[in-house]
């Protein structure tokens, strides 16, 4: 009997530890999950920031070299924009939402660099293009203009000479 | 006319031709140097003139501003506005150091904009929940363009203006293109708010 009661209390004792272990480790648990879920909204608003810093610098580059950048920098505005919004939700704690919006920003910038790296490319070339073109133009303009000073300067020469030597002498009297 | 004389006419005619054929030329090839660059920050009342600015706040009630920025920096330029709430003795941007304030940002604003183009909007807040105690306030949370912030901000009774005064600061950053980074910009304004009554 009093074995019994024995046993009785220890299953009691085990199953108080029991409880607590559980109560203690789901607060454990809740608390290492808000850790990661913050954790992993900070790393993809690290993730957002540095793509749209990336996206920003290719547009800027292309911008340099001549591109028409106007629709670029509007679509990255809206980008932007959405990741003000994923910073001031995880500033509030809404990790959730922060995290979707910074994972929402990646697909937007991604293509505005790749679109960016491409116009830079296309201006390079016409600027290149557009460059020649102007030595070219200067060379036979200054080429042509030479030739039409030489052409002249020896008309007038001639011109010059001969009417020198058709010119009569005049003689005056003393 | 000497034939010398004619020589120094086509001479000229030659070179002054020459220049204004190469033109196109030589403006490609010398960049002159363009106006001064900066960017601009200001803040407009609720009709988006400056004028009207609120200064006397309470609880619960909606005020409105519109921030700007200016982009006159001869490129495209990204930029973010951190908003921020101070009380009499907290830190301010220092101007000469050109360091910005160390308080946390309560909210954010990034845009790209390019050079020549002005930026603006709205700017809504309203305080959600404060106490005031004898001579010391409290602005608990403060609500700006619909997010909410747990800021806990006190403040000490003003004898001189008779308020309790905070400031509603807006600081601009603009991203570096040489360390890769966004950068404070020297340039804040900001919103004297008088604390008038809690309920």
């Amino acid at each position: 009997m009093g074995g019994l009661l024995s046993s009785y209390r220890g299953f009691k004792f085990l199953t108080v530890i029991l409880f607590v272990f559980l109560a203690f480790g789901s607060y454990l648990l809740s608390e290492h999950y808000v850790f990661a879920q913050t954790d992993q909204t900070a790393s993809k608003l690290l993730s957002a920031n540095n793509a749209v810093e990336q996206a920003f610098s290719a547009v800027l580059d292309a911008e340099k070299v001549g591109a028409n950048v106007t629709g670029l920098v509007s679509q990255l505005n809206n980008a932007d924009s959405i990741l003000a919004q994923a910073e001031n939700s995880n500033r509030t704690g809404d990790f959730s939402t922060a995290s979707v919006q910074a994972d929402s920003v990646l697909p937007i910038v991604q293509k505005i660099t790749i679109t960016a790296q491409e116009a830079k490319q296309t201006a390079l070339v016409s600027g290149q293009n557009a460059f020649w073109s102007t030595i070219a133009f200067t060379v036979i303009g200054v080429f042509i203009l030479v030739l039409v000073l030489f052409l002249g300067w020896g008309w007038l020469k001639r011109r010059y000479i001969s009417s020198l030597s058709e010119a009569k002498p005049e003689v005056v009297s003393q | 006319m000497k034939l010398g004389d004619y020589r120094i006419i086509f001479v000229a005619v030659g070179l002054i031709g020459t220049l204004l054929i190469a033109t196109p030329a030589i403006v490609d090839a010398i960049h002159l140097p363009g106006g001064e660059q900066f960017s601009e920050l200001y803040l407009l009342g609720p009709n988006r003139v400056a004028a009207n600015y609120p200064s006397n706040i309470t609880v619960d009630q909606n005020y409105s501003v519109y921030v700007g920025v200016g982009n006159q920096l001869g490129s495209s330029a990204y930029y973010a506005l951190y908003v921020k709430l101070a009380n009499q003795t907290d830190q301010m941007p220092n101007d000469t150091l050109g360091t910005p304030s160390s308080l946390p940002p309560l909210y954010e604003y990034r845009f790209s904009i390019q050079t020549g183009i002005n930026w603006e909007s709205p700017l809504t807040f309203s305080v959600s929940s404060a106490s005031i105690s004898g001579n010391s306030s409290q602005i608990n949370t403060l609500q700006i363009n619909g997010v909410t912030s747990n800021v806990n901000k006190p403040a000490m009774w003003n004898s001189n203006s008779s308020t309790f005064t905070y400031r509603l600061l807006i600081e601009l950053w603009a991203f570096n293109s040489s360390s890769n980074t966004i950068l404070y910009n020297n340039r804040f304004v900001d919103l004297q708010l008088n604390l008038t009554r809690t309920t």
